[in-house]
């Protein structure tokens, strides 16, 4: 195997800028907040300033944004909160697995997607709660808004991140600090009214999560969000380019390819296509032996053997599949180097 | 014409299907991967064809 020299998974390291901030966010934001030392002092306004940040990029106020360390205890906070014993759960065949576990918790309703990739959200009723996944993490595309929904809303934001446009009336809302190159084991989540969400947690005081929250970390994914959304601003414009020309390559160049969504539906920066015919192990493999790092929704690059149940669900090709996540950083030259070697390795395959 | 796929892992009995079809107008698919019926669905929208589920593991492959 060659080393990488084109990243398109969809981790990416820490943002430098958040990196070169961590050594001081540990020397300055050790001590506990909530205690009246000058150091906690201390803490508590670095926690602030945090906050302040998070409010004016996530578009929530200060007083309800929350700082729990695990993404997935987040979808269990956000829905599970929210509902009522005679409440129906909705959610999306596309949803992430975090939300059908939560699913299974309660009496749910899976709404349908088409090839899309949209669901029609039902009317419900005031007491009825909707997942509402803003951007789908495997096919980059975009939800309408729930405007007809009746009940409370769970925004999963977890893919769309700093770019999340929240629906006009929202009840809950989680966001993760990879989606802005910051530091895992921090998740944002906010509640819109206190007053609609009850903990479902064992819990003794106000506090909704009791885990170790770090706020070094915290302060770190602040630092990010604020650098990653000044990057991702300045590049929409070359990711957007980057993605039209992967597209009409994919369509011209190499037959019996398979695309998620459109260039409208979609955000600039990921993108999901299957090959007909493909082995997707051993395309990955062939790639990584190029220097191109992707990822893939496929059953034999899985985990469990199961194919992707978001293709599945959309009706796309399951076998062959790629995901690509163009970052901030990439640039014309690799996405050219990439799918002259890509028409290459398929074509080799199918032979 | 029986195609007998089961055991095979997905994309084979797409690939060993199609291969088949070249020659015949229909054939009776047997698989047990779990990616053969999302991939039956999206395989015969992308090259005009259709199939119906006869049993569990068991498809009626046709041209349209």
């Amino acid at each position: 195997m060659g080393s990488i020299t084109s990243r398109f998974q969809s981790e990416a390291p820490l943002h430098p800028a958040a990196r070169a901030f961590l050594a001081d966010a540990f020397d300055r934001g050790w001590a506990d907040p909530s205690k009246f030392h000058a150091e906690s002092r201390r803490t508590a306004i670095l926690l602030n300033e945090a906050k302040e940040l998070f409010s004016s990029h996530l578009g929530v106020r200060t007083s309800q944004i929350e700082f729990i360390s695990d993404p997935a205890l987040g979808f269990h906070l956000g829905i599970s909160g929210l509902l009522r014993d005679d409440s129906t759960f909705f959610y999306s065949a596309v949803d992430r697995s975090e939300v059908f576990a939560v699913a299974a918790l309660h009496g749910s309703e899976s709404l349908p997607v088409t090839l899309t990739g949209t669901a029609q959200y039902p009317q419900g009723a005031p007491h009825d709660v909707l997942a509402w996944q803003a951007v789908n993490g495997e096919t980059g595309i975009v939800s309408a808004h729930p405007s007809n929904f009746a009940g409370r809303i769970f925004v999963d934001a977890t893919s769309s991140g700093a770019q999340t446009s929240l629906p006009e009336r929202w009840s809950t809302a989680l966001w993760s600090s990879r989606s802005w190159e910051g530091p895992a084991g921090v998740s944002a989540f906010a509640i819109c009214d206190r007053a609609t969400w009850r903990n479902p947690l064992p819990h003794f005081d106000q506090r909704i999560s009791s885990s170790d929250l770090s706020i070094p970390l915290v302060m770190a994914s602040a630092i990010a969000l604020e650098a990653h959304s000044r990057d991702y601003e300045q590049n929409r414009a070359t990711l957007s380019s980057l993605n039209s020309r992967i597209r009409e390559f994919l369509m011209n160049e190499i037959s019996d390819v398979d695309i998620a969504g459109t260039l409208a539906s979609t955000v600039p920066q990921l993108l999901s296509f299957s090959c007909l015919y493909i082995d997707a192990e051993r395309l990955v493999n062939e790639l990584e032996g190029h220097g191109f790092s992707v990822d893939s929704g496929s059953a034999c690059s899985s985990a469990n053997m199961e194919p992707s149940h978001v293709l599945a669900a959309m009706g796309l090709l399951t076998h062959g599949n790629i995901r690509m996540t163009l970052h901030n950083a990439t640039n014309v030259e690799e996405v050219e180097r990439f799918l002259h070697t890509l028409k290459m390795i398929v074509e080799d395959l199918r032979e | 014409m029986e195609l007998n796929c089961l055991g095979m892992r997905c994309p084979l009995p797409i690939i060993k299907l199609a291969k088949a079809l070249s020659s015949e107008s229909e054939v009776t698919l047997l698989s047990d991967d779990p990616a053969t019926l999302p991939d039956l669905i999206a395989w015969s929208r992308m090259t005009k064809h259709q199939f119906a589920l006869l049993d569990t593991n068991k498809y009626l492959v046709k041209k349209l």
